[in-house]
Formats: C-alpha cells, sequence, structure tokens
C-alpha cells in the first residue's frame, strides 16, 4: 500500500531550485559591498536608507530566494501536492525576486520615487505568484502532517509581510496614503521574521532534523502548536500595536520571544542527544543558528527590563544581526550543502541508471570545503556582532568577512553544478 | 524458480545511503526477483526513480516501526 494521494513520481527539474540557489549567495557579497561603500556610519541606526537596503539585501536577496526556491522543490514531497507548470512558475517568480530586490535596494540607497514604485511592481509580481503557487498547494494537501500545518501558518504569515511591505512600498513610492509608517515597518518585520521565517524553518526542521541529524522526531506537541500559536500571538502583537496598547504589546512581544526560545531550546536539546557520534559538517551550522536565534530572544525579551536599553540603537542592531545573519543565514547556508548535493546526485542517478555510477556526496561536495566556508561564516558573524558595538574599528573587516564567506557559498555551490554538467557530458 | 528477495536494510542510515544500497541491488536484480528494502521513513525520492524507471514498487509498514518496500522489475 502506497501512502494516500502524495505523487512522489512528480520532482521538477534541477534547473527549478538551482537557479534560486545559484543566485542567493551574491547577495551576501553585495550587502557586504554596501557596508564597504557605506563606511561605519551605517550602525547609527536601524533606520537609515541604507541599513533598509543592507537588511534587504539580506531578508529578499539571500533568504526569500533560498526559501522559495526550496519550497518549489520540496511541496510536492512534503505536501504530496505538484506546483504547476514548474519551469514557468520558477522563471516568475525567480526574476522578478531578483530584479525587484536589486531596484528595492536601489530605491532605499537614492533611487526616489521611482525607485519603490519598481520594485513594488516588481516583487508583487514575484511573491504574487509564489504565494498563489503555494497557498493553492498548502491548502489542497491530501494528508495534512504537522509540516502541513506549519507551511500553513509560514506562508500565512509571508502573504502579510508581503501586504505590509507593499504598504510601505507604495506609501515611499506613491506617498498619497497616511499610514502609521514605524507601526508598520515594526509589524512587517515582526511578521517576516518570527512568523514566516522561523515557522518556514520549524516546518522544515520537523522533517530535515531527525532525518539528516539522525536524531529523535521533535514532540508532537511542539511540532502540532508551535506554529498556529506564534500566528496567534503575531495577530494580537499586531492588534494592539496598532490600537497603539503599549503595554499589552510588550507582553505578547514577550510571549513570541519566550516561543522562539522554546523551539531553539528543543532543537538544541534533541540535537545534543543524536544518535550517531560522527559530527555531520552542517551540525554546526544548525547549533550555532539554534544559539543565536536563543540569544536574539533573550535580548528582545531583556530590552523594556533594563533601563537605556530600549533606546540603544546598537541592541536593535545586535538582535537583528543574530536573527536574520545568525539565526537565518546560517540555517539556510547548512540547508543548502544538504540540498544542493542531493539534488544533483538524484538527478545524475535518475539519468545515468543502469549505465553508470553518479559521483557520491561526498565527491560532489568534499566536507573540508563546507568546513572552510563555515569557519568564514562564523568569523563574519563575530565580526558583524562587534562592528555593531564597535562600528569604526570592526566595519570594515566585518564587511570583508560577509563578502569572502558569501563568495566562497557561491563557489562551493556553482562547483557542484559544473560536476553536475561535467558529468552529464562525459554520458553524450 | 525465481531467485530468493535479496534484502536491503537501509535503516538508521543517513540519507542519500539507503537510496545508493537499493540502486546498487537495481543493477544486479533479476527477472521475476524482488528486493525487499526495509526503511525508517517513506522513501519519496526513490518511489520517483522508480517509477521513471517503471519498476514496480509497493510499500507497506512494518510492525516494529519504518517500512518494507517490496520492488519488482515490470513484467
Amino acid at each position: 500500500m502506497n501512502a494516500p494521494g502524495l505523487s512522489f513520481e512528480q520532482a521538477p527539474p534541477f534547473s527549478v531550485p538551482l537557479r534560486f540557489f545559484l543566485t542567493a549567495p551574491w547577495f551576501l557579497v553585495l550587502a557586504a559591498a554596501l557596508l564597504l561603500w557605506e563606511g561605519p556610519g551605517i550602525f547609527a541606526s536601524r533606520w537609515l536608507p541604507a541599513a533598509l537596503a543592507l537588511t534587504h539585501l539580506f531578508v529578499l536577496g539571500f533568504m526569500a530566494h533560498v526559501m522559495l526556491g526550496a519550497l518549489l522543490q520540496i511541496l510536492p514531497v512534503v505536501v504530496g501536492v505538484t506546483v504547476p507548470r514548474p519551469g514557468l512558475t520558477a522563471t516568475l517568480i525567480h526574476l522578478p525576486l531578483t530584479l525587484g530586490t536589486l531596484a528595492l535596494a536601489g530605491a532605499f540607497l537614492g533611487g526616489g520615487p521611482i525607485g519603490f514604485q519598481i520594485a513594488s511592481g516588481l516583487l508583487s509580481l514575484g511573491f504574487g505568484v509564489a504565494l498563489a503557487a503555494f497557498h493553492l498547494a498548502v491548502w489542497r494537501a491530501p494528508v495534512v502532517t504537522d509540516t502541513v500545518i506549519a507551511l500553513r501558518c509560514a506562508l500565512g504569515a509571508l502573504l502579510i509581510t508581503v501586504i505590509l511591505g507593499l504598504l510601505l512600498g507604495g506609501y515611499f513610492g506613491w506617498g498619497r496614503l497616511s499610514l502609521p509608517i514605524l507601526s508598520l515597518t515594526n509589524l512587517h518585520a515582526a511578521w517576516g521574521l518570527a512568523g514566516w521565517t522561523t515557522l518556514l524553518v520549524a516546518g522544515v526542521a520537523y522533517q530535515v532534523v531527525p532525518m539528516f541529524q539522525m536524531t529523535l522526531p521533535y514532540s508532537q506537541r511542539l511540532s502540532q502548536w508551535f506554529a498556529p500559536l506564534m500566528v496567534a500571538l503575531l495577530i494580537a502583537e499586531s492588534v494592539l500595536i496598532l490600537a497603539d496598547w503599549k503595554a499589552m504589546a510588550i507582553w505578547v512581544g514577550a510571549a513570541l520571544a519566550v516561543g522562539l526560545s522554546i523551539f531553539a531550546i528543543k532543537t538544541l536539546i534533541l540535537l545534543n542527544r543524536r544518535q550517531r557520534k560522527i559530527g555531520d559538517p552542517t551540525l554546526i551550522y544548525w547549533r550555532v543558528s539554534m544559539v543565536s536565534l536563543l540569544a536574539s530572544a533573550a535580548l528582545w525579551l531583556l530590552t523594556p527590563l533594563v533601563p537605556g536599553w530600549a533606546q540603544a540603537p546598537h541592541l536593535e542592531w545586535l538582535i537583528g544581526i543574530m536573527l536574520i545573519f545568525g539565526f537565518a543565514i546560517a540555517v539556510i547556508n547548512g540547508m543548502l550543502y544538504k540540498i544542493v548535493p542531493f539534488l544533483a546526485w538524484f538527478h545524475l542517478q535518475a539519468q545515468l541508471l543502469g549505465q553508470r555510477k553518479p559521483p557520491n556526496m561526498k565527491r560532489l561536495l568534499p566536507e573540508t570545503h563546507i568546513r572552510q566556508q563555515f569557519l568564514a561564516y562564523l568569523t563574519a558573524l563575530l565580526l558583524l556582532l562587534t562592528a555593531a558595538l564597535y562600528p569604526a574599528w570592526f566595519l570594515y573587516p566585518a564587511a570583508l568577512a560577509l563578502g569572502i564567506t558569501g563568495a566562497w557559498l557561491g563557489i562551493n555551490l556553482f562547483s557542484v553544478w559544473r560536476i553536475y554538467r561535467r558529468t552529464l557530458r562525459e554520458d553524450r | 524458480m525465481n531467485a530468493p528477495d535479496m534484502v536491503v536494510d537501509g535503516r538508521g542510515l543517513e540519507p542519500p545511503e539507503p537510496m545508493e544500497r537499493v540502486v546498487a541491488a537495481l543493477d544486479v536484480l533479476q527477472p521475476g526477483q524482488r528486493i525487499r528494502f526495509l526503511i525508517h521513513r517513506q522513501p519519496y525520492p526513490l518511489y520517483d526513480l522508480l517509477s521513471r524507471y517503471h519498476y514496480r514498487y509497493e510499500t507497506a509498514p512494518l510492525a516494529e516501526g519504518g517500512f518494507e518496500v517490496l520492488i519488482s522489475a515490470s513484467s
């Protein structure tokens, strides 16, 4: 008997997710170039236009590229529903997302209203296609697993993040709307990071942490309730912030931070009790990611309690760097090292079956390359955190380290694709 | 008489090692012979591969947890 309704025969072509994965690392290099160009002044406030450009190079250029590309790949397997016309859908998401990210960063850096108009148009097209395709898939899932629940919540949060982002883009592009800009920006960030990003990571973690790190599964109580509770808290937080009930909003914000901490602690415990002794090279990425998530949640909790912290701009930077670069980018970087060599191996295997053995995964991407790039990543993370405190001394080394780790990741992934192409050519 | 079933036990191995072992077994599969593949979770990518090459497969849950996939060449 096969599991009901799951259609396994529909893995999309390698080019569908690969284009997203090969583009993403170069946005880290662009972010590094922006830091070098702007200099230490960028850390004066997270509200500076250059800071907002930098943030979006990270969250749209790197994170959203990989997250949307990976969803195109995993939905058929995890949810059992295929995305129609995967090649066309991928192009209609990837191209506007890449151009829209560049346009948005350019708009923040002085492109003026026309820049925001172009960016809003491109990003609404890319995200519109992605949201339509992915929501259609996850709400038709024949079997509702905990991962499907988390994906529905994550994609719901993405919808709200995008709507808020387009409202803000519309404000800067057309300027005729009267909007509470500060509140909307904070909610846009909260839905994007504590909603879309965290819940997608959680939904994927329920599957890949036990599978690749050889751990016990997450407890069902956590995997069933974590995502819906986080969404409920985000809705409450949004209502309270828009109604200007600040005291209550701080408490709900604290509950969100506790939620993030619980997921991080639970994952760290599972990783510590793993059944296999030999460390997988991506294990360290999961550990750094979860420690960063925990640290950013702790800082977030402490901020309203410690006098003076709430006004300190470098504290917001520390939380932001830990959440975006420490938590999200680490775990995505680590997972890329599982996804890309596996897909290359799988597609080679599928095309060469019965003729030749494809190179194994460790030959497609040697572990030493992964470990070396991890050291560059860790250096960049520590330097960025230090630069938030002492920008004059550490900004340039941090920017260089960021550029190196981004380019290194890009080269590592590109080399897998090169071996893939070469192996197929040898066949002809 | 058909050759006896080949048993491939992929339980507890890190992906994609179970799949590599099944693919190696497919290479030496005799007509009429079957592969009994034991695995701790549903091997979705393998199904994709098997159906592309027109192998027949049937999956059943094992009493002790995990799954047994019976693979044979389609006649």
